[in-house]
């Protein structure tokens, strides 16, 4: 009897050190693998949502996506080409070693180097726009020289992570690809290709951007990112509990997340706005009582509810309302069936137009149901759906400009209107399929260009939005959410409109 | 076999070999889309950066001059660098090639070890009811497509039952030290029964779904051939001679009723290969046929070439394993 309690006893006390022992382990179901481990070497969004919980930038974002600087104090402009950034000091590398201002400077020397990388050129130097060089100017600061005044610089800089110099002569560019020494909460612990990367907490973690709340150290042990590229096996490994968070949840599967009850489904506005482009230069798309018209046609909310689980937000114009400089006094189109067949008979087509809306195979559902409604106002759409590359071509700038209308989309990661607003709207801008032009509205993106002025360069954009929501050259649609399904145990997180994980504040019980 | 027709069976290698490169590589230049600009997507890239990134990428050379240098160099095992990776092709394949290697010979194993004995089974009490059932499963087997049975065993299997896991090859706290990157044989290198416990779990799945198809197939021919087989003369004299059953079926007519399972199972590799990048990509299993579907979508042309080259290779080396099986299965058929 005696002996059996005491065997009971040894077992309890094995199984309570057991579960002292073990780890809080946060597992995460990612759709990719990343391409590489190599901050500089690569383009792939996923990547970069990988490589920063390992790595850290100038700068980042908080919660509401303001720009708040990460591994240096701040930034500040010298003239409009000149801006200097300060280091911060206590900042470590996993290795060991302190990050410096010289690390800073080889990282961006490293990206805007042609060949830099053991011959190859880093597919991330067009992010950093016109910056000529970098240079250290004393231990604690750093200056960016740039051809042309670009005041969207510090936004831009949220896409590159801070690489140790040494560490990355020692490891040259194919150790670089595989091997990780970041200044991130967490730090590599292997990376199975194609299945997974297991990720432990960093001791010497300087606590992150001080700007966003709780600074510290990360509160999980160990991340383990398990790659699982099929949306219907990430969701089944949510719900059977194998995992903790996946990205991409489909909208179709938000029922099922919800009815389970131990999963969530969390959800953030992205950085995309969706558009369909209105062929401005010929009939009948060129009259703006037409375009009006197609704007009032659409009931964009009941495509959201229908078809996105009402899992985006409606635009009124080219921005998510979480950029800078957002405009949010612009004039609704309400659903209006009355006032745009109004519009389109004192345009002179009483009896209604025939037009045909180009779509790639992602979009057919939603341009057969935007062609529905459209026609129901007497905007008789055809679909046409075509290979993405195809449709791109057709309706590229430098095309015969023959379409009517294209529903279309167009990112925005920086969350500066720059990056959105002069590809897709100025004049011959590479992404205007809309083909549109309007002097005054150039003349404005021009000064925003120019303006290192904050609140200025937020008036001239506000006043660019106000002008294409009048001038109508899209219909505009609306910014999709980003979904995230989570399990009920995870706390302390919340998904980010930059895809970033931030794993940092996650804790789990 | 004499070697001299060995090595001419070999030699016929290089033909094929050179008309799947051409084809290949033709294939993925006609595609559209172009891999500079799907990488660069349209995060803030301007003209310039697309054609200094063509250029990095070695895409502005004419497409004559990239296939001289695409095949001289695949002659001696350069495949290039992965556009995307930025690391050579053949490094890249090369984590990715024993899971895939893994995986498909577990699900042939699968295949042959429930198709054969069934497909018996059913020829021999034909009509009854395990011939029934079997030409029943069979028929399911083959029209059940791969991606939605994959995902009706992981919700019943892994989601509701969970006896099993969803996804990967093996977990973090199995996994044995790295020999051969062939989790099975690392495992048993190793000694931990934990680790080939956790693979094997984890391969199950995946293995039954890329096999069923197969032995589906392999079931019904094994089935026909062996009905063929009972009918001939040799059997009927064997039977005559007052040789047992089980001696008649299993040295005088299986032998022979194998022949044509071998041919349809060497054929059937070909489906195996493709039906891996279903199975890898439902699965989350590590492996190269996820590596191609991905490798696809965004153009990345070397590995898509690299990986269709080996895809060919082991398609051919496959035949003709099964050419040389023949000979021993029927010493009347010469090479």
């Amino acid at each position: 009897m005696r002996l059996k309690r005491l065997v009971i006893a040894a077992f309890a006390a094995a199984g309570l050190q057991l579960a002292e022992a073990q780890p809080a382990e946060l597992r995460i179901g990612f759709t990719l693998d990343p391409l590489t481990l190599d901050p500089a070497n690569h383009r792939s969004r996923e990547t970069e949502s990988v490589l920063r919980t390992m790595y850290n930038g100038l700068v980042a974002h908080d919660p509401a996506m303001k720009l708040v600087p990460e591994v240096i104090e701040g930034w500040s402009w010298i003239d409009p080409q000149t801006m200097d950034v300060k280091v911060r000091q206590g900042v470590t590398f996993h290795s060991g070693e302190p990050m410096t201002a010289d690390d800073v400077v080889y990282t961006f020397t490293r990206i805007l180097t042609d060949g830099a990388i053991g011959g190859q050129t880093s597919p991330r130097k067009s992010l950093l726009g016109p910056t000529k060089s970098v240079l250290r100017v004393d231990a604690a600061t750093v200056r960016f020289l740039l051809s042309d005044p670009w005041p969207v610089l510090p936004a831009m800089l949220t896409f590159q992570e801070v690489v140790s110099k040494s560490f990355a002569e020692k490891a040259g560019a194919a150790g670089m690809a595989t091997q990780e020494n970041g200044t991130g909460p967490f730090k590599l612990v292997q990376w199975r290709r194609g299945d997974s990367l297991v990720l432990e907490r960093f001791p010497a973690y300087f606590g992150g951007a001080p700007a966003i709340a709780e600074a510290g150290k990360a509160c999980i042990d160990r991340v383990v990112i398990k790659i699982i590229p099929e949306n219907a096996s990430r969701v089944a490994a949510l719900l059977a509990g194998d995992v903790d968070i996946v990205n991409e949840l489909p909208a179709h599967d938000i029922r099922s997340v919800e009815a389970n009850r131990n999963t969530k489904v969390m959800a953030v506005n992205g950085t995309r706005t969706f558009f369909v482009a209105l062929n401005n230069t010929r009939k009948p798309f060129d009259d703006v009582r037409v375009r009006r018209a197609a704007n009032h046609a659409l009931n964009r909310q009941l495509i959201i509810d229908k078809l996105l689980n009402g899992r985006a937000e409606r635009l009124n114009g080219v921005m998510s309302p979480a950029a800078f400089g957002f405009n949010p006094s612009l004039t609704e189109y309400t659903y209006d069936v009355k006032t745009a067949k109004a519009l389109l008979t004192e345009a002179g087509y009483a009896n209604g137009i025939d037009v045909t809306l180009d779509a790639d195979g992602p979009q057919k559902e939603t341009a057969e149901a935007i062609a529905a409604l459209l026609t129901q106002a007497g905007i008789r759409t055809k679909v046409a759906v075509g290979e993405g590359s195809q449709v791109r071509a057709k309706w590229a700038p430098t095309s015969k400009r023959e379409g009517d209308m294209w529903i279309t989309s167009w990112g925005n990661g920086s969350l500066d209107p720059t990056d959105i607003f002069e590809p897709t709207l100025q004049t011959d801008g590479r992404g205007n399929s809309a083909f549109y032009s309007n002097t005054e509205l150039d003349g404005l993106l021009a000064a925003g260009r120019r303006e290192t002025d904050t609140a200025k360069r937020a008036a001239l954009y506000q006043q660019a939005q106000a002008i294409v929501n009048r001038d109508a050259p899209w219909i505009f649609l609306w910014l999709p959410q980003d979904l995230y399904g989570v399990s009920a145990r995870l706390t302390g997180w919340a998904p980010a409109a930059s895809g970033w994980l931030n794993l940092r504040d996650a804790c789990v019980q | 076999m004499k070697p001299i027709l060995l090595l001419q069976r070999l030699l016929h290698l290089i033909p094929v070999l050179f008309g799947v490169t051409v084809i290949v590589f033709l294939m993925m230049s006609l595609t559209p889309g172009d891999p500079a600009e799907i990488m660069l997507a349209n995060q803030n890239a301007s003209p310039e950066a697309v054609v200094s990134l063509r250029h990095d990428m070695g895409l502005d050379r004419t497409l004559s001059a990239r296939f001289v240098s695409f095949a001289t160099n695949a002659m001696v095992g350069d495949f290039g660098v992965s556009l995307f990776h930025r690391r050579p092709v053949a490094a890249v394949i090369a984590e990715r090639l024993p899971a895939t290697i893994e995986l498909s010979i577990a699900a042939l194993l699968l295949a042959l070890l429930v198709a054969i004995p069934l497909g018996v089974v059913a020829a021999v009490h034909r009509g009854g009811v395990v011939d029934r059932l079997a030409t029943v499963g069979a028929l399911f087997g083959v029209s059940l497509p791969g991606f939605w049975f994959g995902i009706l065993l992981l919700i019943g299997f892994a989601v509701q039952l969970r006896w099993l896991p969803v996804s990967g090859a093996i977990d973090f706290a199995s996994q044995p030290p790295h020999v051969t990157g062939f989790l099975i044989i690392d495992s048993v290198i190793s000694l931990r029964l934990d680790s080939l416990a956790n693979t094997l779990a984890h391969l199950l799945l995946p293995a039954v779904t890329l096999g069923l198809p197969m032995a589906a197939i392999l079931m019904r021919v094994t089935r026909a051939s062996m009905l063929d087989v009972l009918r001939q003369d040799y059997i009927v004299f064997a039977e005559a001679k007052g040789l047992t059953r089980r001696r008649i079926l299993a040295l005088h007519a299986l032998k022979n009723a194998l022949l044509p399972t071998v041919t349809v199972a060497a054929i059937e590799t070909g489906s195996l290969l493709g039906g891996n990048m279903v199975v890898e990509t439902v699965f989350g299993w590590p492996g190269l046929g996820r590596l191609v579907v991905e490798s696809i979508f965004v153009r990345n042309y070397p590995l898509v070439q690299a990986a269709v080259l080996l895809y060919a290779v082991t398609y051919v080396l496959v035949n003709f394993l099964a050419d040389l099986l023949y000979t021993v299965l029927n010493p009347r058929v010469r090479m």
